[in-house]
């Protein structure tokens, strides 16, 4: 095969910044995300925060895996909590005999036993799932996860039972005064297992088998025609997914001190579907902004309603209907929108759409926590507070208000979407246009 | 050093009780354009998907430069140097054209299913595809979302993914179907300058290109080579003419 003529790039300034060896750009992006991950617990020092913060690191690197499947290969998976799960579980029992002098490991060290063995699960049940696609993998693995659900039940020597593994995670000998007693330490420990694992995921990402993972996903049968077994891609891919899956496990077994059935149960794969889905699959970042988000929910939310997860499900089908793209594609079109300077024409229709979207929330709000209240506190009483106001649960006046509040906000709504939805329609046209006509040049 | 590029030995296929290719022998020397020709459902598809491995044989043999590949799954049949394009297009829509011509060099350069590769290093990957793009005139549409390409580009890309990986045999199924005329001259100067130096099969309908590109010429009739021959003889051959080409050839 010599016919293949020297190199012909180095035309045109775009082909030749593609080859520069030190992306500018990268670097400055993962730079300014480290200042960022080391400065946020000096910005909100409560103690909530940094558990919420740290919650959100947890499940970045969870979601980030889980989208090298879903996002990156096309494979969708009902049972991924099963690696972290696993993952998790080892690390605890590593971090017992740590405590208990049995081995000897630096705590700081421990997501790499939940990666291992998240990895090293990986291989023993992707080899069964990744011989299938589409829907019998996704079938496949949700039976895997009940599988291993019920197995943490029956084996309660390892698993723990009903009450899960706990462990302390202040053991040996402190190392520069980090004991990982507060939980800004742990943090650090987190944000610092974060940042490396979102690194090494884009890097994969960038690598011939992250690419080729791509093309799975968008045309398994024609990559077995340029000499790829896709089955091997997936297998491999998978593999790689369950090693940063167990990493995450891992630094939740340090952050929560117990691991129990919950861990590998289906509600967790679920959630990280849910964090993956609404971030944005399709993009490496969506799936970071889908963690903060969920988090938000299920841990900041939750605070002040029983009605999360109705809320987060609420959430969750609207963007499956409107943004199937998922928040970073929100984010984007609306750059793109920016960039061809048309954002001015979107701005009244945006101010309207969120007025009157808050008032029906608001509407939606009122009837759905006076009914949790009615339903759920009803022991404690009718009076409730909400949004700041005492009110009374059962009385008419307060149902008249959020039955008005609802009507209104839904007819107003209803008419902005339009408004919106035209205005949105009308720009996004302008722009396909002009990007045609860039192509024809 | 006569060995053929491709052989076929009593091939079979059948399908239930259907038997839709049906004892098929066929030699093509290295370095030969062949072109496969036959009324439609006579099994020229089935034939190439038989090659390529996306079909198993019922029966019979098929040997790549001597070797047996027969059974072997495709990208198995690919990596032992035969690559194929098909009818309707198959690439990969939503990455850049660059990026489906890259991902078909990875394999044969050796890259495989590495992970401690960065793509952005892979000079040589990428400088391949940048010819092969060259090559079959895609270069201005490097970063463009391949399913937003325009179908004469989507089938020029085609071609490029199935040469891009320097298989020795090529099996183009109906390139230029769907072309219009100006379109189908462009697609038979790219398929020439392509495959110089390689072996070419192809299944077309076009007469206007079959007579143009090949130097032998099968016909197919009910999963049967009923003749195989230069274009000049295939032209002039009463059985071919009874069982299929009728008027067609003869405007040629």
């Amino acid at each position: 095969m010599g016919n293949w003529r020297p190199a012909v790039v180095a035309r045109g300034g775009e082909s030749a910044l593609r080859f520069a060896p030190i992306d500018v750009g990268r670097w400055l992006t993962w730079g300014l995300t480290a200042l960022l991950f080391f400065a946020l617990p000096f910005v909100f020092k409560t103690g909530f925060a940094i558990t919420l913060l740290s919650q959100m690191g947890i499940l970045i690197v969870f979601a980030l895996s889980y989208n090298m499947l879903l996002g990156q290969a096309g494979m969708l998976s009902f049972g991924h909590a099963v690696y972290a799960g696993l993952g998790a579980f080892f690390a605890i029992h590593a971090l017992n005999w740590i405590g208990a002098g049995k081995i000897w490991l630096p705590v700081s060290l421990l997501p790499l036993v939940g990666g291992a063995f998240g990895a090293l699960f990986g291989v023993i049940f992707g080899y069964v799932t990744t011989k299938k696609t589409g829907t019998p993998f996704a079938m496949i693995t949700l039976g895997i996860g009940e599988m291993v659900f019920a197995s943490s039940l029956m084996f309660p020597d390892f698993f723990g039972g009903e009450g899960g593994i706990t462990t302390n995670r202040v053991v040996g000998e402190a190392f520069l005064g980090i004991t990982y007693g507060p939980g800004r330490q742990v943090y650090f420990l987190i944000a610092v297992w974060c940042l490396l694992s979102m690194v090494a995921m884009y890097a994969f990402s960038h690598t011939p088998l992250g690419r080729i993972s791509n093309a799975v996903r968008e045309n398994p049968e024609r990559v077995e025609f340029v000499g790829y077994n896709t089955q091997m891609v997936r297998f491999l891919v998978l593999i790689v997914s369950a090693f940063f899956a167990g990493i995450s496990g891992a630094l939740s077994a340090i952050n929560f001190e117990i691991v129990s059935a919950e861990n590998v149960s289906a509600v967790r794969s679920g959630g990280v579907l849910f964090a993956t889905f609404i971030g944005g699959a399709l993009f490496f970042f969506g799936p970071i902004l889908g963690a903060v988000i969920f988090i938000f929910f299920a841990v900041a939310l939750s605070d002040f309603t029983k009605a999360w997860q109705l809320y987060l499900g609420a959430f969750f089908v609207l963007m499956v209907m409107f943004a199937p793209g998922g928040v970073a594609s929100l984010v984007l079109m609306n750059l793109r929108v920016m960039k061809y300077g048309l954002f001015y024409r979107l701005r009244d229709p945006y101010v309207g759409v969120l007025l009157s979207g808050a008032v029906l929330l608001t509407g939606v709000v009122m009837m759905v926590e006076m009914s949790y209240h009615l339903t759920l506190e009803i022991g404690s009483g009718t009076m409730m507070r909400l949004f700041g106001f005492r009110i009374d649960a059962a009385s008419p006046e307060a149902w008249v208000m959020a039955i008005g509040t609802l009507a209104g906000g839904a007819l107003a709504f209803e008419a902005m979407r339009r408004r919106f939805s035209r205005a949105w329609g009308a720009v996004q046209e302008r722009i396909e246009e002009q990007i045609a006509r860039d192509l024809r040049v | 050093m006569n060995t053929p590029a491709l052989k076929l030995t009593d091939l079979r296929k059948s399908f239930g009780k259907t038997e839709i290719i049906r004892g098929v022998d066929l030699s093509i020397p290295v370095g030969e354009r062949h072109a496969i020709i036959g009324p439609n459902g006579a099994g020229k598809s089935t034939l190439f998907n038989l090659i390529s491995g996306r079909f198993p044989p019922t029966s019979g043999r098929i040997e790549l430069d001597g070797e047996d590949i027969t059974g072997d799954k495709p990208f198995e049949i690919n990596r032992k140097g035969l690559s194929r394009s098909f009818q309707i297009t198959n690439i990969f829509p939503r990455l850049s054209v660059f990026e489906n011509i890259r991902c078909s060099v990875l394999f044969p350069l050796g890259y495989k299913y590495s992970f401690w590769h960065r793509l952005a290093g892979l000079t040589d990957a990428a400088d391949r595809a940048q010819d092969i793009l060259e090559r079959i005139g895609l270069s201005g549409r490097h970063d463009t979302q391949a399913g937003l390409l325009t179908y004469a580009e989507q089938r020029a890309l085609e071609i490029g993914i199935t040469i891009a990986g320097g298989a020795r045999v090529i099996l183009l199924d109906e390139p230029t179907a769907g072309m219009s005329r100006s379109e189908t001259d462009r697609a038979v100067e790219l398929i020439r300058r392509v495959t110089e130096g390689r072996t070419l099969v192809m299944v077309e309908h076009d007469m206007s290109v079959v007579f143009n590109l090949a130097d032998r010429i099968s016909v197919v009739v009910y999963g049967e080579v009923i003749a195989s021959d230069t274009p000049e003889n295939i032209r002039n051959n009463q059985s071919v003419q009874e069982a299929y080409l009728g008027t067609a050839v003869a405007d040629h």
